[in-house]
């Protein structure tokens, strides 16, 4: 449901409009620590074997979108258990563990010490909740013909929970996300459908019967779902007139030696749900 | 400003108001007074803003908006001139030995039927004497030839040609003066207020020219007797219908048609209008196997019934909706609707008033299909309204008046449409207000060079009870977290219950208006003007373009009445015999409690908005030219507007520096430079021709200043808010208008009017997104313009 975008559709609709790719000259700021510190405990696994990914970000049109970061030490600590996880620095800028142990409802601290600045954040593991059915329809969805793919979780009553739902098909660059509360569904049953709506200009096709979408649910914190939305809404809409004006996103690694210097991304602690759908 | 005032308020100011008429009775005694009231002699419409003077005296009069005028002279013999933009002047011998009720009726002059003209109020002579500035009136011939897009006449659009005056931007709703809000201005159809002006997003206006008067856009200098909105008034008046012989107008357009029906009625102690318009565009696209369509309509109506030479009824209504369908799985409809009822009364010669009951109502209703539920949201008005004028004397003229409107907001709710529905059934809590006002202005001749114009309106506010409201700690419903550097939402610590009977909050407002006029010499003078405002209530919007399910949301705990203070002075002059004119302003504008929105920040179905909101202040300032071609056959004008408009809002007692780090920032509709040239030539009896060039600096907006990934996802980095901006916008459209031979025994006449809108079809963006390509994954800007070239026809008829 997001009514700006519904109606930044009806806009181009009733409009003799037209987009074009032009050339922009964009500011360009200082480059900055990106934290995409994501624990998540898929169910059925362990959750021991972590990945934490650290770059630095780049002028907005520059060709080279990712810069690893090496050399940063990476800790993760149970403020509950007191246990400590370090991880180990791949040299890709990626930095591994392969003895996390997550506990629901435990908190963690984040530790990343880099250029001599040192960044940490907090994060309670939310549980996920469970996801009750997923199945294919047609005539559901914008398009009546098209093919889209349904997931129905139940949401349990009377506490506040807080979803994060990716899809992302094989046959596309990038996954779609969704982000839920349940203060509208509070307690009920409740199906997100992802229908593709074919596009000529940009290469997309409806789904087609053999097409494999990976489905990952994850529990998240109310602080998260509200980094995520904004971070969701900034991605599918930004510069739309009908969409709110584009502001800073604020993570949750902040920096205690430079406070301004704050990192991009989150650190952010999950169950989550993973499974794997392929259209008939 | 929070005083508790109700209880003296009003008895204090008609206590004041009685003893000022009293006074007045007792000096006006040598005086005789002229009275009555002016009609075109075509229609019997009444002709508001006709001027009427004593030759070879500073004495005279305006009609005010229902054509009713009064002079007051010493006994003795005269020559009473009317005179009104567009029409013969009539002289008429009069002696003056006791008081005279005299109707006139004006000609329209045959040859200028169809010019182009900005009809000034009155005479360029008493436009330099009247102290009233900042005042835009447009007469709806003007705004008939003016090109059009997509061949639908639009009053708002062509409000947007003249200086101080812009749009956000192509198809977006409403407009901003002086770097005001949409929602800072008040927006009244015979007298109704109308919260929003656009139809389908801004392509088209709310307003059906057919069933338009005139309308009249006060920038700045606000009378007394409006408030409410803190920017200006926009008052627009509807045709009462002909009450002399029937008439048929219509237009057959591409995308829509209208038709009006108007006619003597009652025993021709009346007449009424009845007008409509529709889209039909929407059907053409289902035809093309569209599944989404948008349509809308509106419906125009008016009556009067003359009781008898004293006394007259007036009952005018309005009724618009916009139709949305996306595929079946969205849908939505929205418009406003309202109903006045009149009484005009004249008490004597002197003495005119007017009592009015007024309803108006907004509503959307969203219709979300996939997910089984519907959303509603609606705010109603009733307001009473008494308005009286009193003529003293030639240099001393009072109006004065109370009004008090009762509202309630429905901020949403959510109706499952099914037993399956995964959504829950949800009323937000709705809020009522009363805001009430007594007013007194003066219009003053201090001298025979220098011409005030004073008054006060005093305001109140009163945020009633019935609805539950949370409390936080120490009040503060955001704190900025210091670690983090964003606000967050507290939750409540309780809830208070307001009864009906109690107040939740009260305002109360003195807003002083003055302006000065003083002339130079025959053909210039300068004029200046401060007037303070007050509004209560506010349209929470966080988008750069206001939309049609934005909600509006009263003053009262955490939310304080926006006041504004507007300075201007202005230098007019007339050349050439009053050929052409031109007029200059300036303006310095400041508005408190101006609310912002937090990063991040959730509007829509939020019972809390308290917890998305800062208080901060806006102003604005700028210089306004506006050079026009009065007479003859090519008319025209060049307006150019050099503004700024900006915004700050501070942490206050959330904590922390605010938004946007407490630093000033641009609003979405800051113009620096706003040119625009309109002209019109009269070829011949048959031909005419018109045309728009605009030019104006690109709206501000936040460009990305990096990337970084996330998710697998490029994410674009932001820092200041609006402090780039979209490239520059121009444009020019044409338009000619052919009027086939007409036989003056024929009733049925028609035109034909071409035009094209966007001559060069330059693709102005109306926004420019970034994000990813789908198929490369390279980062892009996409511009979205919303018309190119756009060629229209449309036939016009009356019979």
């Amino acid at each position: 449901m997001k009514p700006f975008h519904i109606f930044y559709f009806c806009f181009l609709l009733i409009g003799v409009s037209c987009t074009d790719v032009v050339e922009v000259d964009v500011p360009e700021a200082p480059p900055r620590l990106t934290i995409e510190a994501s624990l998540d405990w898929e169910r059925g696994t362990t959750g021991s074997d972590q990945t934490i990914l650290l770059s630095t970000s780049t002028p907005y049109f520059a060709e080279q979108k990712i810069a690893p970061v090496l050399g940063a030490s990476v800790r993760v600590t149970n403020e509950d258990s007191g246990a400590e996880f370090v991880f180990e620095d791949q040299n890709n800028g990626e930095y591994t563990t392969s003895s996390f142990i997550p506990v629901i409802g435990n908190t963690y601290t984040l530790e990343v010490i880099y250029n001599d600045e040192r960044y940490s954040a907090t994060e309670t593991l939310v549980g996920a909740s469970d996801i009750v059915d997923v199945y294919q329809s047609i005539e559901d969805g914008e398009d009546e013909d098209a093919l889209e793919v349904n997931v129905t979780f139940q949401d349990p009553a009377n506490i506040e929970n807080y979803y994060f739902l990716r899809f992302k098909s094989e046959a596309n660059l990038f996954p779609e996300l969704y982000y839920i509360k349940d203060e509208f569904i509070d307690g009920n049953e409740f199906t997100i459908y992802y229908e593709k709506l074919a596009d000529e200009d940009d290469g997309i096709t409806e789904f087609q019967p053999g097409e494999t979408v990976d489905i990952a649910f994850y529990g998240i914190s109310k602080q998260y779902h509200d980094y995520l939305r904004l971070l969701v809404e900034q991605y599918e809409n930004s510069g739309n007139p009908f969409s709110p004006t584009p502001v800073p996103l604020v993570g949750n690694c902040v920096n205690a030696d430079n406070p301004n210097n704050i990192a991009y991304g989150y650190f952010r602690v999950t169950e989550a749900i993973k499974t794997t759908y392929t259209f008939e | 400003m929070k005083q508790n005032k109700k209880r003296n308020g009003p008895a204090y100011w008609c206590l004041a108001l009685s003893l000022v008429l009293g006074s007045s009775l007792v000096q006006a005694q040598n005086n005789f007074t002229i009275s009555g009231k002016v009609t075109d002699q075509s229609n019997g419409e009444t002709l508001f803003g006709t001027s009427i003077f004593l030759k070879g005296t500073d004495i005279g009069a305006i009609t005010n908006e229902y054509g009713f005028y009064s002079i007051s002279a010493p006994p003795g013999s005269y020559t009473l001139i009317f005179s009104y933009m567009g029409f013969n002047e009539v002289s008429k011998q009069v002696v003056l030995d006791k008081n005279i009720t005299l109707n006139m009726e004006l000609v329209e002059f045959s040859t200028q039927l169809d010019e182009v003209e900005v009809t000034a109020e009155e005479p360029e002579r008493a436009v330099l004497r009247k102290p009233e500035m900042s005042v835009s009136k447009l007469n709806i011939k003007t705004v008939k030839q003016m090109p059009v897009v997509l061949g639908e006449v639009d009053i708002i659009k062509s409000l947007q040609i003249l200086p101080g005056v812009t749009s956000n931007g192509e198809g977006s709703s409403g407009f901003h003066v002086r770097g005001g809000a949409v929602d800072q201005n008040l927006v009244l159809l015979d007298e109704a207020i109308i919260y929003n002006t656009s139809h389908l997003l801004g392509f088209f206006s709310v307003f059906n020219a057919d069933a338009v008067k005139d309308l009249k856009l006060y920038k700045g200098g606000i009378p007394a007797r409006f408030g409410g909105r803190v920017s200006s008034v926009l008052d627009v008046r509807q045709k009462d219908g002909n009450s002399k012989n029937f008439e048929m107008t219509g237009g057959i357009g591409a995308i829509s048609s209208r038709l009006a029906l108007e006619g003597p009625m009652f025993n021709d102690r009346g007449s009424f209008l009845v007008a409509g318009r529709g889209s039909y565009a929407h059907l053409f696209l289902k035809l093309a196997g569209e599944d989404n369509s948008a349509s809308f309509y509106d419906l125009n109506l008016k009556t009067n019934y003359n009781l008898n030479k004293n006394n007259r009824l007036y009952l005018s209504g309005y009724f618009g909706r916009d139709l949305f369908d996306i595929g079946g799985s969205f849908s939505s409809s929205y418009g406003n609707a309202s109903g006045n009822l009149r009484w005009n009364h004249i008490f004597n010669d002197r003495l005119f008033s007017n009592l009015s009951l007024i309803y108006s109502n907004y509503d959307y209703e969203l219709n979300i299909n996939d997910f089984e539920f519907d959303w509603v949201s609606s705010i109603q008005n009733y307001n009473i309204k008494y308005d009286l004028k009193y003529y003293f004397n030639d240099a001393f003229k009072l109006d004065f008046g109370a009004s008090t409107i009762k509202y309630v907001f429905d901020p949403g709710q959510i109706k499952p449409t099914s037993p399956t529905s995964a959504i829950n059934e949800l009323q937000l809590d709705k809020k009522r207000a009363l805001e009430s006002a007594v007013y007194i202005n003066a219009e003053h001749k201090l001298t025979d060079d220098l011409t005030a114009q004073y008054g006060i309106r005093f305001s109140h506010f009163n945020r009633m009870g019935g609805q539950p409201l949370n409390d936080y700690a120490n009040d503060r419903p955001l704190v900025y977290n210091s670690t983090l550097r964003i606000y967050e939402r507290q939750d409540p610590i309780g809830e208070t219950i307001y009864s009906k009977s109690e107040s939740i909050e009260t305002f109360s407002n003195f807003e002083p208006r003055v302006s000065l006029a003083y002339q130079l010499n025959e053909v210039s003078s300068v004029k200046a003007g401060y007037s303070r405002a007050a509004q209560y209530i506010h349209l929470l919007s966080n988008t750069s373009a206001v939309t049609p399910i934005d909600v509006w949301t009263p003053s009262g705990k955490y939310i304080k009445p926006q006041l504004s203070d507007q300075f201007a002075l202005g230098y007019f002059r007339n050349f050439k015999d009053k050929m052409y004119s031109m007029e200059v302003e300036t303006f310095y504008k400041t508005v408190d409690n101006r609310i912002d929105y937090i990063d991040g920040s959730d509007l829509i179905g939020n019972n809390t908005i308290e917890r998305e909101v800062l208080s901060g202040e806006s102003r604005a300032y700028g210089l306004e030219v506006l050079l026009r071609k009065n007479e003859g056959a090519f008319t025209g004008w060049v307006a150019y507007t050099l503004a700024k408009s900006e915004q700050r809002t501070p942490g206050g007692n959330a904590g922390g520096p605010g938004i946007n780090n407490g630093e000033w920032y641009s609003t979405p509709y800051d113009r620096t430079h706003d040119i625009s040239l309109t002209g019109a030539y009269q070829l011949n009896d048959k031909w005419s021709f018109g045309a728009n060039a605009i030019y104006q600096t690109g709206r501000p907006v936040t460009y990305p200043n990096g990337q970084y990934q996330y998710e697998g996802v490029s994410i674009a980095s932001y820092s200041q808010r609006n402090a780039d901006r979209l490239p520059a916008y121009y444009r020019l459209d044409v338009s000619a208008t052919y009027r086939p031979n007409r036989r003056p025994d024929k009733k049925w006449k028609g035109e034909w009017v071409f035009g094209i809108y966007n001559v060069f079809n330059r693709k102005n963006a109306a926004s420019i997104s970034f994000g990813q390509n789908l198929e490369t994954g390279a980062n892009e800007a996409t511009r979205t313009a919303i018309f190119g070239i756009v060629p229209s026809v449309t036939y016009n008829f009356k019979f």
